[in-house]
């Protein structure tokens, strides 16, 4: 069977995955982690590897096989996607990633939850989450592209299992981890799908702010 | 000042069609597009004439270029209308031209200032991918001897779908301000040797020989120097090179597969010119014959009538001469069937069972990928989702390609305060090419990865009658040459127009190993045959089918991909 473009990382267990790398993917990682980058070029390669997580994160989707007959009349054997899926990104910075889904599945229902930190305390609360009512019957493409703890994540994750959400049913997309978070988040929820593009200890945390312009 | 243009040029056209070639800027914009620069070439040329001689064929041949003097042009526009209307018109002595073509109103589409051509160039390599040597034939004899009615015919006989024809006019060398006094008093010596501007004679025809791109200099007889815009021309299966003094050079006779010589009498000649000079130039009978006395004959017996030495065949009478046009033509068809063309059924029928080439890349199967292929490959798609579905997939396959050019290590500043082992690409000169029409649906996905990129175009199509493809345009950025070049195509089937286009890079001094061709689905024969023919191509699918059918559709295939993704295919009815 075909597992897709990535690798798993054998210190986090057989489902923190890591996109392929290769030079390319190195490229636009060091563009956004380049503080002399403009903001202009930073959105352009932040969507451009958004773009390839999300298309690595659709190939942990389930499918089934099936065979279509092409225009010549020969018969090809191919497979389909289960219908049945949906998005929930994490505001802010997880939005930046929800074109890059739109892109690839064009009526693809988005949720959102909103993590705030408490400035004291460092303590993540949920503040806002609304999701799709039958959100418990689909897989869920939980979007958040920098995690350095991985607290927000926990936090999100604990409330899509409030709306009964199975815990193998979530596949976490995100572009920068550090090996603290992924340990993290692993621990927390061993039968959730993790995919990133980098496992690196110092993660980029003016993503957000670079990305939106609000720094 | 030269009013007589217009009306020219649209009235008759039996001898020359407009370049079929696919043509860069200079020729498309020179030859259709600019009014003026018409004009400009009317005045080029001479006043051309419109003579038929007899067998409705113009044999307007300036040998020996006279420049009207300004006065007297000026005399006669006014006059123009108490003369019968003159049928000047603009005579292309240098083009290269398709002999299918015959009608020129028939094998120009205009759009927007475009010109493109309905016959297209065909192969001129073998299935190898290697340069077949065309033939080249050099013609020469005194001025208004036929040499271009004898070109003219050798053309119409051959019936060979590509021919260049080169004239020696091209190569007049720029005149200094005196020389062009001299000239204006009919005291420039056109028909000496040193007229010409041997060297870069020599070195367009040895390109042209190779098969290469050349910039062919168009003269200005007005003001005799060049015209700041060039004749781009391809190296053809036959090329004809003809001009008074063809054979003067030991380098260009070298370069030359077979030599004519046009001999016809001298004062068949002299009475040409002076019908022509005197009737069609408004010239006396005076200046003409001292040009003929003092320089015309002169040249003739010292420089052009010694190299008849060096003549395969020489041709009496000139076009008339039936049976030696016969000769000449059947001796170019053996040595054209020695080379060989055949190439599209060919190539469909190599390496089967072969390893696949190390050239080869093919996009990880992924389960996106597969599905992706599962929607565009299935006939009861829409074409909405089509379009969305290959679009996704081409991303996919540009990023991959991408992937696979040079980078260096780079370390960056992060605002994290830490440095950044990183890589940035080597190369920051890449081009993309798309192969018409498939291939330009690739180029949004091109754009949406690299800022800034630009595009060249190319436009092969299948000919219906011969299988072959055939070249009918392109436009590449300028310095193509030191760009990396992703060549386009939705789907390569025999690879055929694929290494058509690569043939094509390669002539814009593109290196081999600069060009990456991409595709979503290519067969293994086609990947076999340019891998075969350009080993350092990199070549980019995300699928490889087996097979191609009779009509060289890839099996199981996704159909005709232009038409599926433009929405051009072929209703029901009219199918059954």
């Amino acid at each position: 069977m075909c597992t897709g473009s990535s690798v798993s990382d054998a210190s986090f267990g057989p489902n923190v995955k890591i996109l392929n790398s290769n030079s390319q993917i190195v490229e636009l990682q060091t563009i956004i982690r380049d503080k002399n980058t403009s903001r202009s070029d930073f959105k352009f390669y932040a969507d451009r590897l958004i773009r390839l997580v999300i298309e690595e994160s659709l190939n942990q989707l389930p499918y089934s096989d099936c065979s279509v007959e092409t225009p010549t009349g020969a018969i090809y054997d191919g497979l389909k996607y289960r219908s049945g899926n949906c998005g929930v990104s994490i505001v802010r910075s997880g939005e930046a990633m929800e074109q890059g889904l739109r892109d690839c599945c064009r009526s693809i229902r988005i949720g959102k939850i909103l993590v705030e930190s408490d400035a004291d305390t460092h303590v993540a609360k949920v503040v806002y989450a609304r999701f799709p009512d039958d959100i418990a019957r689909r897989q869920v493409l939980l979007m958040y592209p920098i995690m350095s703890t991985g607290n927000t994540v926990l936090q999100a994750v604990n409330v899509l299992k409030e709306h009964g959400v199975p815990e193998d049913c979530i596949i976490l997309s995100n572009l920068f981890c550090t090996p603290i978070a992924a340990k993290t988040v692993v621990g927390a929820f061993p039968q959730m799908k993790i995919l990133t593009s980098e496992l690196h200890p110092v993660a980029p945390n003016h993503f957000g702010q670079k990305y939106f312009g609000t720094d | 000042m030269w009013s007589v243009g217009k009306m020219s040029a649209s009235k008759k056209h039996t001898s020359f069609d407009p370049p079929s070639s696919a043509s860069s800027d200079s020729d498309v914009n020179d030859r259709h597009d600019l009014e003026p620069l018409l004009i400009d070439h009317v005045g080029a040329n001479g006043i051309c004439n419109g003579s038929t001689d007899g067998h409705g064929v113009d044999y307007c041949c300036p040998a020996s270029p006279t420049t009207v003097p300004a006065k007297t042009a000026r005399s006669n526009s006014s006059e123009s209308t108490v003369r019968p209307p003159r049928t000047a018109r603009q005579r292309q002595r240098t083009t290269s031209m398709s002999q299918k073509t015959s009608n020129p109103s028939e094998s120009i589409i205009r759009a927007n200032n475009r010109t493109i051509y309905t016959a297209g160039r065909p192969p001129w390599y073998n299935c190898a991918g290697q340069q077949v040597e065309p033939f080249v034939i050099g013609i020469c004899g005194g001025s208004a001897s036929g040499k271009t009615t004898v070109a003219q015919k050798i053309i119409e006989s051959l019936d060979v779908p590509w021919v260049t024809l080169l004239s020696m006019d091209c190569f007049y060398k720029i005149l200094n301000d005196k020389q062009h006094d001299q000239a204006l008093q009919n005291e420039y010596n056109f028909d000496h040797p040193d007229a010409f501007d041997i060297d870069l004679m020599i070195d367009v025809l040895r390109k042209l020989k190779e098969g290469r791109k050349v910039e062919v200099p168009i003269y200005n007889f007005i003001t005799h120097s060049r015209e700041p815009t060039t004749k781009t021309m391809y190296g053809a299966n036959v090329i004809i090179f003809e001009g008074i003094l063809v054979f003067h050079s030991p380098e260009v006779l070298k370069l030359l597969d077979m030599k004519v010589f046009v001999d016809t009498d001298a004062d068949i000649r002299l009475a040409r010119r002076l019908k022509r000079d005197i009737s069609q130039r408004g010239r006396d009978l005076e200046g003409v014959l001292k040009q003929y006395s003092t320089m015309v004959k002169p040249s003739y017996a010292n420089y052009i009538a010694p190299t008849m030495v060096h003549a395969d065949i020489i041709v009496p009478r000139g076009g008339e001469n039936k049976v030696a046009i016969h000769l000449i033509v059947q001796h170019v068809h053996t040595q054209l069937q020695l080379r060989g063309f055949k190439l599209r059924e060919t190539l469909a029928n190599s390496y089967i069972g072969e390893p696949m080439p190390d050239s080869l890349h093919l996009l990880p199967t992924t389960p996106q990928i597969k599905g992706l292929h599962t929607f565009i490959r299935n006939r009861e798609t829409s074409r909405d989702e089509f379009i969305f579905y290959s679009k996704r997939l081409i991303r996919l396959v540009i990023e991959y390609a991408l992937s696979l050019f040079p980078f260096t290590p780079v370390t960056v500043e992060t605002p994290q305060g830490v440095t950044y082992e990183g890589q940035r690409l080597a190369c920051k000169r890449i081009c993309g090419v798309s192969i018409l029409r498939a291939g330009e649906t690739m180029e949004q996905a091109i754009c949406d990865v690299c800022k800034d990129i630009r595009i060249g175009k190319i436009l092969i199509q299948t000919n219906q009658v011969t299988g072959e493809p055939e070249l009918y345009y392109l436009r590449l950025p300028k310095d193509i040459k030191d760009f990396k070049v992703i060549l386009m195509d939705a789907t390569v089937a025999t690879g055929a127009a694929a290494m058509m286009a690569i043939r094509v890079l390669l002539d814009h001094d593109v290196p081999e190993e600069n060009i990456m061709l991409v595709s979503l689905l290519m067969a293994e024969i086609g990947v076999h045959s340019i891998a075969y023919a350009f080993p350092n191509v990199r070549i980019v699918t995300s699928a490889l089918d087996p097979e191609i059918n009779e009509k060289f559709y890839v099996i199981p295939g996704i159909g005709n991909f232009g038409d599926r993704y433009f929405g051009t295919e072929p209703s029901e009815e009219y199918i059954s």
